[in-house]
């Protein structure tokens, strides 16, 4: 978690929010597939991984108050398959602040790690936060 | 299952129908309790006018459909790009499909190029995109 929370005004390209770590054990991995309908196949769904990174998005991005944020894009590469059990730290910057109007855009790039420092996911989100 | 990957070939489809209480689910299982997702009364509010499910939720699908056709390839070598166009809402009923549309092959690598969408039962689009899984060697 950040040292101090920074603010929306504050952030810029190529700010690098706090690390986020998530046990992804069978409880958590369970409680996915009963969400998306999922069918089990002995490794965490690629997209359970990413929910945890997108989680951890929403919670560390500072946005102006009464905002609603629409997830707009999505860009994934799945590295390698994730074994439940995995804890895994996820990384994520400021790619781009765009202001278009009333329409602001926050593009981040997503960077999930395993306990062994192993990249197993990568990606960038773009945001979309309506005026 | 990976032998019968060739240009051309349809993917899916995966059908789901949006709940309300499955979108809580996932909000429970992801941790993402945005309220535009999850609370009825703010999200009527808002110009949604409703609450919707999440843009990941959707994809979640998208994955399923590509984890049936691609097996483990896909969580080791898949890639793939999505808009989210619009919407999904409590009570639609979502179809995924997909298209392998190239198989291109890069030194001895071969790669499955797929498009893929999920409409509603207004045929309307939610996410569209692209994905591309990495074959293993020796597929004939």
């Amino acid at each position: 978690m950040p040292d101090r929370a920074i603010s929306y005004g504050e952030l810029t390209p190529g700010y690098k929010f706090p690390p986020a770590t998530y046990e992804l054990d069978a409880y958590f991995v369970s409680k996915y597939r009963k969400a998306v309908d999922g069918t089990a196949d002995g490794f965490v769904p690629p997209l359970a991984v990413t929910a945890c990174a997108i989680a951890a998005m929403t919670k560390s991005v500072p946005l102006p108050p009464g905002t609603i944020a629409i997830h707009a894009s999505q860009e994934l590469e799945f590295l390698k398959p994730v074994p439940i059990g995995t804890t895994i730290e996820c990384h994520i910057a400021l790619a781009q602040k765009i202001a278009r109007g009333k329409m602001s855009m926050l593009v981040l790039e997503l960077e999930i790690l395993d306990k062994g420092k192993e990249k197993v996911q990568s990606g960038r989100a773009t945001i979309a936060l309506p005026g | 299952m990976l032998t019968e990957i060739q240009e051309g070939k349809a993917l899916g489809p995966v059908v789901r129908h949006i709940t309300q209480e499955k979108i809580n689910l996932y909000a429970e299982a992801s941790g993402d309790f945005n309220p535009i997702h999850v609370d009825e009364s703010f999200a009527a509010r808002t110009p949604f006018g409703g609450t919707i499910a999440h843009g990941m939720l959707n994809l979640a699908y998208v994955s399923e459909m590509m984890m049936s056709a691609f097996g483990r390839s896909w969580l080791s070598g898949g890639k793939l790009r999505a808009k989210f166009k619009e919407s999904a809402r409590p009570g639609d009923t979502l179809t995924i499909t997909g298209q392998v549309f190239c198989i291109e092959q890069e030194s001895d690598v071969s790669y499955a190029n797929c498009s893929f969408e999920c409409r509603n039962q207004k045929n309307e689009l939610i996410v569209t995109g692209e994905a591309t899984v990495r074959l293993p060697s020796g597929r004939q």
